[in-house]
C-alpha cells in the first residue's frame, strides 16, 4: 500500500513538502488561529510570521526580533547584559537547535514551504522545456560565501545594531524585508500586503524594493535553475554550524575507483555540489546539502550512499531502484513522459 | 438608526456614565478621577492602557477604567494552570497596576459595576509580547459575566485590528450565545456602526477606516503599527428587572496598505524577473543538441 503510494524516495519527499507547505502556510486556518504558538513550539521552521494563516513562525524573525529587542538594546546599556536577557535568546536558538539536531538539514530538503515553492517551479520549468542552469566546479565556490553573510549581517548583525541604536530601527529585522518567503506565503494566502512596498522612510523604501527585486528573480529564476534562494539563506549556515553534531546524516562510503568517473549524483544533487561525485566520507556531506537524498536515489550503485539517523539506515542507493527511477525521470529533474506535448520535449534516455 | 440603538444603549447606563453628574460617583473617586484624565471620545466603559516606564525591562502597564466606577479590575491570564493567574488588581490614584504574570501573554481585564438594576461591564485585552502567544482560547470560553462580547478570535502575535479588516465577536449571555444582538462599535476617530450576531451569537465586525491624514503620528517603528486609536463595542441585554451592559474595547491600527505602495511592489518584482529572464534563454548549442537528440 505505502509503496504504491510513494514507489520513490522522491515521492515520498514532495508529499511530505506539500503537507508541511499546507500546515505552514495555512495550518492557522486549518487548526486554529493561536496554532502558530504550538506549532512553532514544537517545530520551529521555516514559515513567514508576516503570514496570518501561518500555523508556525520562522526562527529567523525570533532571532532577530530578541537582538533587537533585547540583546541589543541590554548591550547599548554597557554592562547591564544579565542572564535573563541572553535566556530569551538562547532559549529560542536552543529549542531549533534541538529540533535540528534530529532533522538536520533535512528541515531544508523536506519542511521549508520556500523549498518546496522553487521546487514545483523548477518542475514547471522542465514541464516548459526551460534550460537547466548549473553552477559549475570552478564557480559555484564564489556563491556560498553569500549565506554567511546573510546570516551575520542580516539576521545577526544589523539587528542588534538597530537595539543598541547604532542604525537605524527600521534594520530590525532586515532579512525578513528582503525574504522572498515573505512575499510567496503571504500571496500563498491571497494577502498581497507583503508585496506592496513601505514608502514610510528610505530605509523601509530600499529593503522593499531589494525584497521584492528578489522575490521577481527567485520566482523565473527557480524555473531554469535549482534551489536559488536555498544558495544564500542564511538557514543553511545556520544549520550547517552544527551539521555534524546531528544523527540524522549523509554517508558515503568509498567505492570502486568508476565512482568518481560517474557524476550521477552530481547531476541529481539540486544545490550544486560537486563534492558529492568526487569525496567520501564527511567530505561528502556538505554544509550545502539539504538532505533531499537525490543523490542516494540517483547513485546506481548498492548502498554506497545512505541518509541514515543514529547510524540506522533510513534510505540507501541501490542499482535496481536507481534503474527504475531513471526510467521517469532524468537526474537533472527532466520528467521523461509528455505532459505539455508542445512546450515540453522529452529527455533522452542518457540521463 | 445607528443613533437611535446609541440612545438606547446610554438609556441602559447609569448616571456614572455621563460626565456631568459627578454626585454619583461619590464614593468611586477612581472612576471619577479615570473619566478626568481622558480625552473623551465614548461615554461607553473602556479599559484603557497606559505605559509607565522607558525600556522594556522596567516598563509597567497601567490600566486605567473610563465611565466606569469600579474599585478593582479582575484579571485573567490565558495560563489557566496558573493559580495566580485570575487577580484582583485594585484601582489606585493613576489606575490599576497590571503585574506581569510568570507565564501567559494574553490577559483578560474587566472591571464591573453594579448600581441598582443596572450591571455594566468593561473588558479588554492586554498582550505581554514577552510572555509568549500561548492559546487564549480557553480563557475566553471561561464565563466570567452575564452579559459578555467575546473576540473570535483575538489578534494573536505579530497581529492586530487593522481599519478595512474584518474581526468576528461572539455575544453570549450566562454562557449561552445571544442571536439577533445588536452591537454598537464606536472608534476614537469619531466612527459609529452597527452590527448583528447571526444564529450562533457571531457578529462580523469591520473596523472602519477612519483615520483622517493628518492625523499622522509617530513614524518608524519596524512593525508597521505606525497610527493607533481605540474602538469600543457595547451590548446591552435586559433579563428581568435587570438591564445588562457589556463594552469590550481595544486600539486599531491604520488601514495595512497605508505607507504603502502596490504600484512599486509590482514594478519591482517585474524589475527582479527581468533580471533572471535571460536564466531562461537556451543556449544555442544546448538547443542544438536538443534538436539532434529529438530527430
Amino acid at each position: 500500500m505505502l509503496k504504491s503510494l510513494f514507489p520513490t524516495l522522491g515521492r515520498f519527499r514532495l508529499s511530505v513538502q506539500i503537507l508541511m507547505l499546507f500546515v505552514t502556510v495555512y495550518g492557522g486556518a486549518l487548526l486554529g488561529s493561536y496554532t502558530v504558538d504550538r506549532i512553532s513550539k514544537a517545530l520551529p521552521s521555516l514559515s513567514c510570521a508576516y503570514d496570518k494563516l501561518t500555523g508556525d513562525h520562522c526562527i529567523l524573525i525570533v532571532n532577530q526580533h530578541q537582538l533587537h529587542h533585547r540583546l541589543g538594546a541590554a548591550l547599548a546599556k554597557a554592562g547591564d547584559v544579565a542572564l535573563n536577557v541572553f535566556i530569551p535568546t538562547l532559549m529560542s536558538v536552543g529549542v531549533f537547535f534541538l529540533f535540528f539536531f534530529f532533522l538536520n538539514k533535512a528541515f531544508c530538503g523536506w519542511v521549508c514551504p520556500l523549498g518546496t515553492v522553487q521546487e514545483l517551479l523548477y518542475k514547471i520549468g522542465r514541464r516548459l522545456g526551460r534550460p537547466l542552469n548549473r553552477f559549475k566546479p570552478e564557480n559555484v565556490g564564489k556563491v556560498r560565501p553569500a549565506k554567511w553573510f546573510m546570516l551575520l549581517v542580516l539576521v545577526l548583525g544589523l539587528p542588534t545594531l538597530a537595539g543598541m541604536g547604532v542604525v537605524a530601527n527600521e534594520m530590525g529585522d532586515p532579512f525578513c524585508q528582503v525574504c522572498p518567503s515573505r512575499i510567496a506565503t503571504t500571496l500563498l494566502t491571497a494577502d498581497t500586503e507583503q508585496l506592496a512596498v513601505r514608502t514610510g522612510t528610505s530605509i523601509n523604501f530600499f529593503f522593499g524594493a531589494l525584497g521584492n527585486a528578489l522575490f521577481g528573480f527567485i520566482i523565473i529564476a527557480a524555473l531554469a535553475v535549482r534551489q536559488p534562494f536555498c544558495r544564500i539563506c542564511p538557514l543553511l549556515s545556520w544549520n550547517a554550524l552544527f551539521q555534524r553534531l546531528s544523527p540524522m546524516r549523509l554517508v558515503k562510503k568509498e567505492s570502486h575507483e568508476k565512482c568518481a568517473k560517474c557524476g550521477v549524483c552530481e547531476k541529481a544533487c539540486p544545490m550544486d555540489i560537486h563534492e558529492i561525485g568526487t569525496a567520501f566520507g564527511k567530505k561528502a556531506f556538505h554544509e550545502d546539502c539539504t538532505l533531499c537524498g537525490r543523490c542516494a536515489e540517483y547513485c546506481p550503485d548498492d548502498d554506497v550512499i545512505q541518509l541514515k539517523f543514529f547510524g540506522f539506515k533510513l534510505f540507501g542507493s541501490l542499482r535496481d531502484y536507481y534503474k527504475n527511477r531513471i526510467k521517469f525521470e532524468t537526474p537533472e529533474g527532466q520528467p521523461k513522459k509528455r505532459v505539455i506535448p508542445i512546450l515540453c520535449k522529452p529527455a533522452d534516455n542518457n540521463g | 438608526m445607528k443613533t437611535l440603538y446609541l440612545a438606547t444603549l446610554l438609556l441602559t447606563l447609569p448616571a456614572t456614565a455621563s460626565a456631568a453628574e459627578p454626585a454619583t460617583m461619590a464614593g468611586h473617586d477612581h472612576g471619577t478621577m479615570m473619566r478626568s484624565q481622558a480625552r473623551v471620545w465614548t461615554e461607553l466603559p473602556v479599559l484603557k492602557a497606559r505605559m509607565k516606564g522607558q525600556d522594556m525591562s522596567s516598563r509597567s502597564v497601567i490600566m486605567q477604567p473610563q465611565n466606569i466606577a469600579a474599585d478593582a479590575i479582575e484579571a485573567w491570564s490565558n495560563d489557566l494552570a496558573d493559580a495566580k493567574g485570575h487577580r484582583n488588581l485594585p484601582i489606585g490614584m493613576g489606575g490599576a497596576e497590571l503585574d506581569k504574570p510568570a507565564t501567559g501573554g494574553f490577559q483578560l481585564l474587566t472591571a464591573r459595576e453594579v448600581q441598582g438594576d443596572a450591571v455594566r461591564v468593561a473588558s479588554t485585552v492586554h498582550y505581554f509580547g514577552e510572555r509568549g502567544g500561548k492559546n487564549p482560547t480557553a480563557m475566553f470560553d471561561q464565563v466570567k459575566h452575564e452579559l459578555e462580547i467575546v473576540p473570535q478570535p483575538y489578534p494573536r502575535e505579530h497581529s492586530r485590528y487593522r481599519a478595512s479588516e474584518d474581526w468576528q465577536f461572539a455575544v453570549r449571555f450566562k454562557g449561552q450565545p445571544l442571536p439577533a444582538q445588536k452591537i454598537l462599535l464606536e472608534t476614537s476617530n469619531g466612527s459609529q456602526a452597527e452590527f448583528l450576531t447571526d444564529a450562533m451569537g457571531v457578529a462580523t465586525v469591520h473596523v472602519p477606516d477612519d483615520f483622517k491624514p493628518e492625523e499622522e503620528q509617530s513614524k518608524g517603528d519596524s512593525h508597521g503599527m505606525r497610527r493607533s486609536a481605540d474602538f469600543v463595542l457595547a451590548v446591552s441585554h435586559a433579563d428581568g428587572s435587570l438591564q445588562y451592559l457589556t463594552a469590550f474595547n481595544s486600539s486599531y491600527g491604520a488601514n495595512a496598505f497605508e505607507n504603502r505602495s502596490i504600484g512599486m511592489g509590482l514594478g519591482f518584482v517585474l524589475l527582479g524577473m527581468l533580471g533572471a529572464a535571460p536564466l531562461l534563454r537556451k543556449r544555442k548549442a544546448v538547443a542544438r543538441k536538443e534538436e539532434r537528440t529529438n530527430a
